[in-house]
């Protein structure tokens, strides 16, 4: 397949190109390419945690009962002031240590806890081995909490927008209550929600640029691969540091992946505008 | 939510399952000719052979993952893998935590890099910036006896040390010999080794986990084996053109098997050559 294209855009372009088409297709750039998948899913299934979070979190914070909106303030309030890396770092190695924790509370014998005091976890049947994919759900989950904090602030924010009269009226029109929330104060929200909501999906999108910290092997970290200076002409082509390109052809990426992200808020916000009446 | 924790849980148990049969080897995959990613996105190189020789002979299967340097023990002693196989040089302190093998490369003296053309007064180096990689044997030296009067600084990864030499960033680069040689003989002359070689740390062995005494005999063995009859020499020279190190007398001595593996070996390369 690959070949038969190179072949044709070399008849196109010319000899010269030959070389520089076999290397930007051989199969270390190909695995780059493939890498694209990881920062997809984590954008896709983040903002769906993230929203997911962010209704929660709108849901709780005006709430009725009082301890419940305590707790939705709380995770919003403080979630947000945690810097995104830091709260990255943190959540998949604290839900590590929280799940070894169970499980050595399951499964290590006493003698066993005694006998390996000190090192963690106390056992081997305890031990939970993360692995790439592993990894990858936890990022997404984090992903989720962090920028959940962001959604549910701008969901709340959006449900007070909605004008009252509207609600009152479904109300008096014989809706319950559980209607009025769903039929026309989430159904209303949206319109106001989705240019906050939009600003949430850009930083969120970019924070997918984290991932290598977690050694999930993505664009940014296979750019630093390809990217590096190599002198042995075992290892493959001989070059000085071309990260630099690498880099510039990720910052493209980006701004492709922002710009299409405009269009699809801009389709979205008119069909949340479908039979509203104008807002200003 | 549920649904997703249980996943979760699933995964985290069918891992702990698998790991007991395969034996993981963590290595840097940025460490050429020891370790590195190659064209083709796979990992290759010295270790990357070698170690599969190893199991081969010790009848295990086997299978490398990357690991970054900075936590390749820590994560040896978590359980994301069984060996490290990095070019890790055997040192006192790092003998507190891990278990070494046997060596399979002797103790290789760290030399430094600089621009060709820079002049250096080694018995007093002082005003310099040097680096190193993070974590290393040579970061433990500089740290120790250059930090006066020099500003040291340390690199995540070895080909960043390289580049940042490369760009002028620092004037010299301490770091093993045998991975400086293929950077020195591809630079095209821009990067030259300077001053005496510094002697740090030993030869370089598998890190195992203390508790795993049985595979760190089945490593041994196999070391042995290969030690002597000449394969591992064989090895080092493809990779690194220095040696022999470890054939004895007894090398000549070689086994049928390994003869007849030679022989198979040079008809496939005639084969090669002559397909060429």
């Amino acid at each position: 397949m690959i070949e038969s294209i190179i072949e044709s855009l070399v008849n196109l372009l010319g000899e010269d190109w030959r070389a520089g088409l076999e290397y930007i297709t051989n199969g270390k750039h190909m695995m780059w390419y493939a890498s694209i998948r990881f920062t997809l899913i984590a954008a896709i299934a983040g903002a769906a945690f993230a929203v997911l979070f962010g209704l929660l979190g709108a849901a709780l914070k005006q709430s009725a009962i009082a301890p419940l909106r305590w707790i939705g303030s709380f995770y919003v309030n403080i979630v947000r002031g945690v810097p995104d890396v830091l709260f990255f770092l943190f959540f998949p190695l604290a839900f590590e240590q929280f799940v070894e924790y169970i499980f050595s509370r399951t499964r290590c014998t006493a003698e066993e806890i005694a006998s390996n005091a000190g090192s963690w976890p106390p056992c081997d049947a305890a031990q939970w081995y993360l692995e790439g994919n592993d990894y990858l759900i936890l990022a997404c989950v984090s992903f989720g909490i962090v920028y959940g904090a962001f959604a549910a602030n701008v969901i709340h924010g959006a449900m007070q927008a909605v004008p009252h009269g509207q609600l009152e009226a479904a109300q008096a029109y014989g809706f319950t209550k559980k209607q009025v929330f769903w039929r026309f104060k989430v159904r209303q929200m949206w319109t106001y929600a989705l240019p906050g909501l939009s600003n949430v999906w850009m930083l969120l999108l970019k924070a997918t640029s984290l991932l290598s910290l977690l050694q999930i092997a993505d664009i940014v970290l296979w750019a630093d691969r390809l990217g590096a200076p190599n002198y042995l002409a075992r290892a493959g082509m001989v070059h000085p540091d071309w990260r630099w390109k690498y880099y510039l052809v990720l910052f493209v990426f980006y701004i492709l992946m922002t710009m299409l992200s405009e269009r699809v808020f801009d389709w979205l916000q008119r069909r949340a505008n479908r039979g509203m009446v104008e807002v200003n | 939510m549920k649904k997703l924790l249980l996943t979760m849980v699933l995964a985290a148990f069918a891992t702990t399952g698998f790991a007991a049969d395969k034996v993981r080897f963590g290595t840097e995959g940025a460490y050429a000719p020891w370790n590195f990613m190659d064209d083709n996105g796979k990992l290759a190189g010295f270790e990357i052979e070698l170690g599969a020789e190893l199991c081969r002979r010790a009848k295990l299967e086997c299978e490398f993952v990357v690991n970054e340097w900075d936590s390749i023990i820590p994560n040896l002693m978590a359980g994301n893998y069984d060996v490290i196989m990095a070019g890790m040089s055997v040192t006192e302190k790092r003998k507190e935590t891990v278990m070494f093998s046997d060596e399979y490369y002797p103790a290789d003296p760290s030399r430094y890099a600089a621009a060709s053309g820079d002049k250096f007064d080694f018995d007093n180096l002082k005003g310099k910036k040097i680096g190193a990689q993070g974590a290393t044997v040579q970061a433990g030296y500089l740290e120790a006896n250059l930090k006066e009067g020099n500003t040291i600084k340390l690199y995540e990864k070895p080909d960043q040390s390289v580049a940042d030499l490369a760009a002028g960033n620092i004037d010299l680069l301490l770091a093993d010999d045998s991975f400086l040689k293929p950077v020195v003989d591809g630079s095209g002359g821009n990067i030259v080794f300077v001053g005496p070689g510094v002697q740090i740390g030993g030869g370089v062995a598998l890190g195992m986990r203390p508790k795993d005494t049985e595979l760190a005999g089945k490593m041994n063995a196999a070391l042995a084996e290969v030690k002597k009859d000449g394969t591992l020499d064989n090895m080092i020279k493809e990779f690194f053109k220095k040696g022999p190190f470890y054939a004895t007398e007894e090398k000549s001595a070689m086994t049928m098997e390994s003869l007849l593996k030679k022989i198979n070996a040079l008809e496939m390369r005639v084969k090669e050559l002559e397909k060429k």
